[in-house]
């Protein structure tokens, strides 16, 4: 009996199995990340047929989200504006500012034969997710943390990857995102502008017992009476400037932020 | 170790509640299939069988062949704003608008709820005087808005024509009324109470002075109404108040039904059937029929009486209240119906001012005219019937007239308004239609269906649904209600309205800017502003005139409330003419009491298609029949006395002749029938209508040659070989006949008020001692893992079975809310249907005998009646019905949880047992699991896929559902606007099942949110939140709510006595709880003591 096999492929099917993992474990990473949405939707930056800027409107010139998205306190979609909002500014009879615009041309003409200005979407979730835009303006949760700092793009991106554990990590801790109320439409909103005693004068003033403010800051054990004191706590506990994780945890706590994560949240 | 329940035996000596007579009696085609989730294939159609392995090869090869994979690209996906903002539409949110349905002389006030511009569910308005909930017509009436078979093209016999020669016919039809002044000229109106008809129809009569009017309705009251002028006086309305009523006999009148009258909603009734401690005061309600009806369900005392020998009956009470004239009627009575009716007489005299006696709408004059003088004697006009004057209205002939004025050939022009389909359901159509044809009447036919009418008609107009249109109509009590369009017309039909305008020559009908058609790519024009529309300053006018003035306040109040406040008629200022009683009596035929060679045949509206106007309502087609369980079609309902002296089987054709005129249908055994009685429901077997309707059923108006007559008699009926394959759900998802249904009556109630906790096994519970600790009960120091009462909503539900009618409203609001779809009449019969409410209707027997003990006492037999162990016909005519709906109840500690692989259901914190379809990999296990079998299995893509239709694949006719990716899609059918956007439209291959409605919970948390902000309000405000069902519930029997909330409804209803858990024993812990039935029975009367001791020997 010859040998049939040549000497080298003994070792032909540890090899194989070597490569097999190697080759698993790519095609594993590979999926993880190209296959889910922090590759497949982050960066998506659709043309609009309208080259409108939110980098002038919201940034340059300030305007509040709401003045276009005006509805987004108040019901789950956050509403694309009708004609009649831009000609409020670039309307003839109106503002008419920059009415002669080329840029302009498309909305003229919708507003003449009534046909929608055909955006594109940018954010799109499955059918099967009802997300609500009122439940988290409302609640302390900025346009930022989703969408991202809109006020500084040209063409709206896709900032985020908007998947089901990207939402749950917020629902699971919530004082990463929470800010007070009159900031959420604020997109460069950092904490530590915030002015401490202010912040826990607020809180005082919404008849939140200082000493609950206190045992969230410090824990059990904690005491403070008055404002000072809490001041002089928080100072101790979280340092010079007011921090993120100091401001949402005074929130979760006082406004009972409670972020449902059973499926019938967003499932129904 | 594993714990294995033992469901306890049912007790022998105790009443037997079983659906079908084969369940009673334990036939092997029922034990066959019980436990089994699903039937075993053999209900496989012809078509299926023939499918061979091969062909089915074929298909899915060429299925696999066309499949690619999905483009990987991410779809581009437009937003189309609003180019101009529309007033109080908010892109995301519903929009609740009050309008009304306009019905045979009535109304059904409704709130409309509209997604951008979408009517997609309605419910009743709460606000309206007569405001309740909702009749399954009313609730399914919103599919047929978005029918995609509606009428949408004039036509002229049969051929489609354009909306300009249309108005061209019209208008050279009015132009040649005009010469002889409106002599040649007709129309048929149905029986609309519309103040802005009754004015416009003034109008034409001034500018056609000859003009002929008259009034049809498929099923009309015209003996009622003939009744009602002689005895009460021209345009008075009787008006009921149930809810002073605390003794009702009806005769015949499924008021809690498809016969309703006059008067207060039915939760003024069914208020008083339920009691919860022992100082209220029940009603008690007697009914004589010779079918069960969903009012003889709810009867305290159930005579089945043939119909025939209702008059018989009404004479009897009259001639026992001293009414002299119809003494000799009432001799003519058996002395059983006597023994039966006396003692409750004596009931209703000793109840004078608090009784009412109540007719079906379907007899004759004289059975109105002896209950006019009955409810006479009894004092109920002013106490328990209010008399109301409405303003007068002009003159309507009868359909009788009608026939004479064609005949006589005085009329040559027949505008038909009547909602009815005059070639279908007229006394004698096919002779009506020769008449038309021979002397040359021009018919020109309104209506939203393309039926045979609409074919045969000389020209027919599309008409509009009336949430497309301006009108208005009073209500019962005469309350003005407002119709106001929720959507333009989606197929240019016309309201009546506008035909009458159109004869006025203020209205050209059809698209508003069909002269003048945009340039290519333009945009539609926009539609006219209401200022401009001819009907909406029609409905403004008559408005002014009822509201004394165009008061602008007054009329954005109207719009806003669906209703004009205050606007009910007066009350009437004569006193009831007893007197022509007498000569109404006189001129009626004399009954005869059917035998075995000549039977009866009792027409009645079917509970899914009424006259045959929703025949192609797929969700009332759908919906079971409430007593036989029928789904898609109708049939012949035979007592089991007839039924089995013919020998007949489920579903076996009989050919039923009666006065020349002959039909087949199949039979099916009816308990609680009388024999020698056949029922037949009417408004099938219409051809033509559409693929809902297709030619389901049997046209049972066939039978059917006198106008008024809906009970023939000497009829003959002749077995036939062939027996139909027919869909009755009332053997699907059993509950393998556990003892779950518990009553009592007054007696058992007073003796203990908690029985109903007590029943079964319910009294000695052993403590749960399974492995498996679920999250169960109010979170304490002691059951840490328990549901959170402080920082949650925690919902339940309790369902009144005093109360609950079993009418199937709250299946179709069910299906409305929830996106259910239809699977059609072959899917039913294999157990699929997708309803998330069963409506579970039993038939109850007491098995062993009674006798009377020394003191008087009454004990039981221990020896069986049945003969064979099987029930006699006797007890099977006598059985009574009860009626259970069933949804999901969300068990706390829920079997269907532990068994899903993939954690596709859940409990949320707040209680439900949530349904992830995303997850669902559709095991089944959950369904399997389900000791209540409340879940249900999408087998196909039911919404994706017509189920109704065949496909041709492959040059062979398949089923569609069968068809695979090849079968024919439905996406572009105007059905889809229907949905509720809020719920998920579920796939192939996933269980659903009842949700509390959660979109609406978490809608009104979200809402709460939004009030709450900063603060820590979390909670809802009480009973703000409602669910579907509940909203539809006209009896008020369903109530929901937040148990962690101290000052809810369901707290205090889940407090009542009559409280318990279907299936306790198994320790699920449901929170969906029932309230025990109370029955009222009389102890006069013949087998009070029956009632008593089966209800009393439960425990």
């Amino acid at each position: 009996m010859g040998n049939f096999f040549p000497r080298w492929s003994n070792w032909l099917p540890l090899k194989l199995a070597i490569a097999v993992v190697f080759i698993a474990f790519g095609v594993s990473v590979g999926i993880a990340y190209y296959f889910t949405p922090k590759y497949t939707r982050v960066g998506y930056e659709p043309t609009q047929p309208v080259p409108f800027s939110h980098k002038i409107h919201a940034g340059q010139l300030a305007l509040d989200c709401r003045y276009c998205h005006s509805f987004v306190e108040t019901s789950s979609h956050s509403n694309v504006p009708t004609n009649q909002t831009c000609f409020n500014c670039h309307g003839p009879g109106k503002g008419n500012i920059r009415s002669n615009s080329p840029k302009l041309e498309m909305v003229i003409k919708a507003n003449e034969t009534g046909n929608s200005i055909p955006w594109v979407k940018v954010h799109k979730a499955p059918d099967y997710v009802y997300f609500n835009h009122s439940a988290h303006l409302n609640r302390g949760i900025s346009c930022v943390s989703c969408h991202g700092k809109i006020t500084e793009m040209e063409v709206v991106r896709h900032d985020q990857p908007q998947s089901m554990g990207w939402c749950l990590d917020c629902h699971r801790n919530p004082e990463k995102n929470l800010r007070p109320l009159e900031f959420v439409t604020k997109l460069d909103y950092q904490a530590g502008d915030l002015k401490r005693d202010e912040f826990y004068k607020s809180l005082i003033d919404k008849k939140v017992p200082a000493g609950e403010i206190a045992t969230t800051i410090g824990g059990e054990g904690a005491k403070a009476d008055t404002l000072e004191q809490i001041v002089a706590l928080a100072e101790k506990t979280y340092g010079k400037n007011v921090t993120q994780t100091e401001v949402g945890t005074q929130i979760k706590k006082h406004w009972q932020i409670q972020p449902p994560e059973s499926c019938t949240t967003c499932h129904r | 170790m594993k714990k294995i329940w033992k469901h306890p035996e049912e007790p022998q000596n105790a009443k037997r509640y079983w659906r079908s007579v084969a369940e009673l009696d334990r036939r092997e085609d029922f034990l066959k299939n019980l436990g089994r989730e699903f039937p075993e294939g053999d209900t496989l159609n012809e078509e299926e069988r023939e499918n061979s392995r091969r062909e089915f090869l074929k298909i899915m090869g060429a299925s696999v062949g066309m499949m690619g994979l999905a483009s990987c690209r991410r779809p581009l996906i437009n937003i189309l704003p609003y180019t101009q903002h529309v007033e109080w539409m908010v892109p995301g949110k519903s929009l609740l608008y009050a309008t009304t349905m306009p019905q045979n002389g009535g109304a059904v006030p409704l709130v409309v709820t509209t997604h951008e511009g979408r009517p997609t569910h309605l419910s009743g308005n709460p606000l309206h005087p007569l405001g309740g909930g909702l009749s399954s017509f009313a609730q399914a009436s919103v599919l047929d808005l978005y029918d995609p078979e509606r009428s949408q093209k004039p036509m002229g016999a049969g051929k489609e024509l354009s909306w300009a020669k249309a108005n061209e016919l019209l208008a050279a039809a009015i132009a040649e009324a005009k010469k002889s002044s409106g002599a040649s000229l007709g129309i048929v109106m149905g029986g609309s109470t519309s103040p802005t008809y009754q004015r416009l129809l003034g109008e034409v009569k001034a500018a056609f002075p000859q003009i002929k009017l008259f009034q049809y309705e498929a099923v009309g009251g015209e003996g009622q109404s003939a009744a009602s002028k002689a005895v009460l006086g021209a345009d008075v309305k009787q008006f009921v108040k149930l809810g002073s009523a605390m003794r009702i006999l009806s005769l015949d009148c499924d008021f809690l039904g498809v016969d309703p009258v006059a008067g207060e909603p039915i939760s003024a009734f069914t208020k008083h059937r339920a009691k919860d401690k022992a100082t209220v005061d029940m009603n008690r309600l007697y009914v004589l029929e010779n079918r069960y009806t969903l009012t003889g369900g709810m009867a305290d005392h159930r005579k089945p009486l043939a119909a025939s020998l209702i008059p018989v009956a009404a004479a009897l009470i009259a001639a026992q209240l001293g009414d002299a004239s119809a003494k000799a009627l009432a001799d003519t009575a058996p002395a059983s119906l006597k023994d039966w009716i006396a003692p409750a007489v004596r009931d209703l005299i000793d109840n004078k001012g608090k009784a009412v006696v109540l007719a079906g709408t379907r007899y004759g004059a004289e059975v109105h005219a002896l209950v006019a003088s009955i409810n006479n004697a009894l004092g109920a006009y002013g106490s328990t019937i209010d008399l109301l004057q409405a303003p007068a209205a002009p003159e309507l002939g009868t359909f009788a007239d009608l026939q004479t004025a064609i005949g006589g050939g005085q009329v040559k022009t027949l505008i038909s308004l009547t909602p009815a389909s005059l070639y279908y359901d007229a006394p004698d159509a096919a002779a009506l239609a020769k008449l038309v044809a021979d002397k040359g009447v021009k018919l020109i036919h309104v209506g939203t269906q393309t039926n045979v009418t609409s074919r045969q008609a000389a020209l027919h107009i599309p008409a509009a649904h009336y949430l497309e249109v301006w009108g208005d109509v009073r209500a019962a009590d005469g309350t003005y209600s407002i119709v106001q369009p929720m959507i333009a017309p989606l197929y240019d039909g016309a309201s009546r309205v506008e035909i009458l305008l159109a004869l006025l020559d203020r209205k050209k009908l059809g698209p508003a800017e069909a002269a003048a058609p945009a340039a290519a790519g333009a945009a539609p024009a926009a539609p006219a502003a209401p200022a401009e529309d001819a009907a909406y300053t029609a409905v403004r006018d008559t408005f002014a005139t009822v509201a004394g003035s165009l008061d602008e306040t007054k009329w954005n109040f109207t719009l806003r409330d669906g209703f004009l406040k205050g606007s009910a008629y007066a009350k009437a200022a004569g006193a009831p003419n007893v007197a022509a009683v007498a000569g109404i009596v006189a001129k009626a035929t004399p009954a005869v009491a059917p035998t075995d060679d000549a039977l009866e045949v009792v027409l009645v509206p079917d509970s899914s298609v009424y006259d045959g106007r929703y025949v192609n309502n797929a969700w009332l087609q759908e919906a079971p029949d409430p007593v036989t369980k029928l789904t898609w079609e109708n049939a012949a309902w035979i007592g089991s006395f007839t039924f089995r002296r013919l020998g007949l089987k489920e579903g076996q054709h009989v050919k039923i002749t009666v006065g020349g005129a002959e039909i087949e249908i199949p039979a099916i055994e009816a308990p609680g029938h009388v024999s020698n009685s056949i029922t037949l429901p009417l408004g099938y077997g219409q051809i033509g209508v559409g693929m809902v309707s297709g030619d389901r059923g049997v046209n049972a108006y066939a039978l059917r040659k006198q106008p008024g007559t809906f009970v023939l008699s000497g009829a003959k009926i002749e077995v036939l070989s062939t027996v139909a394959e027919l869909a009755i759900t009332q053997s699907q998802n059993t509950m393998e006949g556990r003892a779950v249904y518990r009553e009592g009556t007054l007696d058992t109630f007073n003796k203990d008020v908690a029985f109903a906790q007590k029943t079964g096994m319910d009294g000695h519970i052993p403590e749960n001692i399974s492995l498996y600790k679920g999250q169960v009960g109010v979170k304490s120091e002691t059951n840490p893992d328990g549901f959170d009462y402080e920082k949650q909503h925690q919902w339940g539900m309790t369902i009144d079975l005093s109360k609950c009618l079993g009418c199937t409203a709250c299946i179709i609001a069910c299906q409305s809310e929830n996106n259910i779809p239809v699977v059609g009449k072959d899917q039913v019969r294999k157990g699929r249907v997708m309803h998330w409410i069963r409506m579970d209707r039993y038939f109850a027997v007491s098995k062993w005998g009674t006798h009377k003990n020394e003191d008087g006492s009454v004990g039981v037999d221990q020896e069986s009646t049945f003969a064979e162990d099987n029930a006699t016909p006797e007890q099977l005519e006598n059985a009574e019905m009860v009626q259970q709906p069933v949804a999901c109840q969300q068990c706390e500690s829920a079997p269907c949880e532990t068994v899903c692989p993939v954690n596709a259901t859940v409990h949320t914190p707040d209680g439900l047992n949530a349904m992830a379809y995303n997850r669902c990999i559709g095991t089944r296990y959950c369904a399997n699991n389900c000791p209540y079998t409340a879940r249900r299995f999408n087998w196909f893509d039911y919404n994706k896929r017509n189920p109704l239709i065949d496909t041709t694949v492959l040059g062979m006719k398949v089923g569609n559902l069968y068809a695979g990716p090849l079968g024919e899609k439905r996406e572009d059918e105007s059905i889809r606007l229907q949905r509720n956007p809020n719920v998920t439209v579920r796939m192939r291959g996933v269980i659903e099942k009842c949700t509390y409605c959660v979109q609406r919970l978490e809608s009104a948390k979200i809402l709460q949110k939004q009030v709450q902000r900063d603060s820590k309000d979390f909670r809802v405000p009480t009973d703000t939140v409602k669910t579907a069902c509940q909203q539809s519930c006209s009896a008020d029997a369903i109530i929901f709510g937040d148990l962690a909330d101290p000052n809810s409804a369901v707290v205090k209803s889940k407090a009542s006595p009559r409280d318990y858990q279907v299936l306790k024993y198994i320790g699920t812990r449901p929170r969906t709880s029932y309230l025990a039935r109370l029955r009222n029975p009389n102890t006069d009367m013949p087998g009070a003591d029956q009632i008593a001791v089966w209800s009393n020997n439960q425990f």
